[in-house]
C-alpha cells in the first residue's frame, strides 16, 4: 500500500487552487473540465481538491470544512527552511494565523495557519530524524 | 443509485435551471406496481400512455415523507419535473405549508398548474410535455427566502442528514423557530424531517452498496443503533432494512448539487 493522494473537499477548486498557489507557492498540475477537481505538482503524494457536491454521489457525508468552524482533527504540512518567510506569505495571502514560527524541543520550526476554507496547514522545517 | 429498466433522469445544476432539479421519464411494459419512496421534493407529473389515444393526465406531488405505491397499466408513462428542495412554491404557492404528502390530481391539479393542463390533450408528444413542464417551472417566480434556505440545505446534504438544528440556524443567521419558518414556507417540511429524509436515503444506500452489516449502516449513518435504523425505514420506506424489495427506484437526491450527468 502506498499513499496516493490527500484529497480536500471544498466549496471552490479553481479559488482554493488559486490560493494555493499564491499562498503556499504551489502549482496547479491538473483542472478537470468541470473545474469539479484538482490536483497541485506536490511529487508523488499528490494534494488534490475536490468540490464538496460530489461527495452524496458515493454515499460519502462529512462536516464541510469552514473558516467559522473549528478545524477538522487532522492537517497539512508544508515543509520549507524558511518557516518565517513562508508563514508571512500565507498569512499576507489570507491564511489565518494560529501559532506564529517558534522553535520545538526536537529541533524544528513550525508554525500553523488556516486556509480559505479553515483547514488547518502546518508550516515547518523538516524532521531531523538523527541519521 | 440503482435505477430499473425504463426509469431515466437528466439533473440540472443551479447554473442550468433554478427550479428544476430534475427532469425524469418512466415507462412500464407491464401492468403491475412499484413503490415510490419519499424524497421531500415537489414534483409535477404528465402520466400518459403509449397508446395515444389515453388522455394524458397531471398530477401535481406536495413534499413527500412517505413511501406509497403506484398502480399502472401495460404501456404507461410518465414524464415529470423534481423541483430543488426550496422551491415548492412554484407549485403550491403559500399553501406549500400544507403540502406535505398531498397529491393533487384532475380539477386540483390543473388548478395549480392551468397553462399545463392545456397541454394534456389526446396525441400530445413527449418532448412537447417535457418542454412544457421545464417552461413552466423555470417561468414562475421564484418564492421568497429560497436562497436563504438554499445554503442549509446544503449543508444537510454534504452531512447525510447529521446535523444539529440549532447549529444549523446559527449558521443562517436566525433562530431555529425562524429557520423552521422559512423551510416551512419554502421545502414545505420541517428542518428535521428534511434531514430524517437525506439521512434515511443514505442509509438505504448504504445498507444497499457498502457492504457492510446493518450495524455498520446504522452507525455510518448517525442512528444511535440499528433500531434507530430500523424505525427511519419503516417511517419512510414502509419496509425493514433486512426486507428492502426488489426493483426499488432510488433516485439521486443529492440536492442537484451534482451537474452534467445526463443519464
Amino acid at each position: 500500500m502506498k499513499l496516493g493522494y490527500t484529497i480536500i473537499y471544498v466549496k471552490n477548486v479553481p479559488e482554493t487552487v488559486a490560493f494555493y498557489e499564491t499562498a503556499f507557492g504551489l502549482t496547479q498540475r491538473f483542472m478537470h473540465e468541470s473545474t469539479l477537481y484538482a490536483e497541485m505538482e506536490t511529487g508523488d503524494t499528490v494534494l488534490s481538491f475536490s468540490a464538496e457536491e460530489v461527495i452524496e454521489l458515493d454515499g460519502l457525508a462529512f462536516a464541510p470544512n469552514e473558516k467559522s468552524a473549528i478545524p477538522a482533527g487532522w492537517e497539512i504540512c508544508f515543509i520549507t527552511e524558511d518557516v518565517k518567510a513562508a508563514f508571512e506569505t500565507a498569512v499576507a495571502a489570507g491564511c489565518a494565523p494560529v501559532s506564529k514560527p517558534h522553535g520545538v524541543p526536537w529541533g524544528q520550526t513550525i508554525s500553523y495557519v488556516r486556509d480559505l476554507n479553515g483547514c488547518l496547514v502546518e508550516i515547518a522545517t523538516p524532521m531531523n530524524l538523527g541519521t | 443509485m440503482r435505477l430499473p429498466d425504463g426509469y431515466q433522469e437528466r439533473i440540472y445544476t443551479p447554473q442550468q435551471a433554478r427550479s428544476v432539479e430534475a427532469v425524469w421519464r418512466h415507462e412500464e411494459p407491464q401492468a403491475g406496481r412499484s413503490l415510490i419512496l419519499p424524497d421531500g421534493r415537489c414534483d409535477v407529473i404528465v402520466r400518459y400512455n403509449a397508446d395515444r389515444a389515453v388522455v394524458p393526465r397531471l398530477v401535481v406531488t406536495g413534499p413527500a415523507t412517505q413511501s406509497y405505491w403506484v398502480t399502472f397499466e401495460a404501456g404507461d408513462r410518465w414524464i415529470g419535473v423534481r423541483l430543488r428542495p426550496e422551491r415548492g412554491g412554484v407549485l403550491w404557492g403559500e399553501d406549500i405549508g400544507v403540502a406535505q404528502d398531498q397529491v393533487a390530481l384532475g380539477e386540483a391539479a390543473a388548478t395549480r398548474v392551468p397553462e399545463l393542463a392545456r397541454v394534456c390533450v389526446v396525441g400530445a408528444r413527449e418532448e412537447a410535455l417535457r418542454q412544457a413542464l421545464v417552461r413552466f417551472v423555470e417561468g414562475r417566480a421564484l418564492p421568497p427566502e429560497g436562497h436563504r434556505v438554499g445554503e442549509s440545505l446544503r449543508r444537510i446534504h454534504l452531512a447525510g442528514g447529521r446535523f444539529s438544528v440549532s447549529e444549523l440556524a446559527a449558521r443562517a443567521g436566525c433562530s431555529t423557530r425562524h429557520l423552521n419558518r422559512m423551510f416551512g414556507g419554502t421545502v414545505g417540511l420541517s428542518v428535521k424531517v428534511y434531514g430524517s429524509l437525506v439521512q434515511f436515503h443514505r442509509a438505504l444506500r448504504l445498507v444497499c452498496d457498502a457492504g457492510g452489516s446493518l450495524s455498520d449502516a446504522a452507525f455510518e449513518a448517525g442512528y444511535a443503533d440499528q433500531a434507530h435504523m430500523t424505525r427511519a425505514m419503516r417511517r419512510f420506506g414502509g419496509f425493514v432494512p433486512s426486507d428492502i424489495p426488489e426493483g426499488l427506484i432510488r433516485p439521486d437526491v443529492s440536492g442537484g448539487l451534482w451537474g452534467g450527468r445526463a443519464t
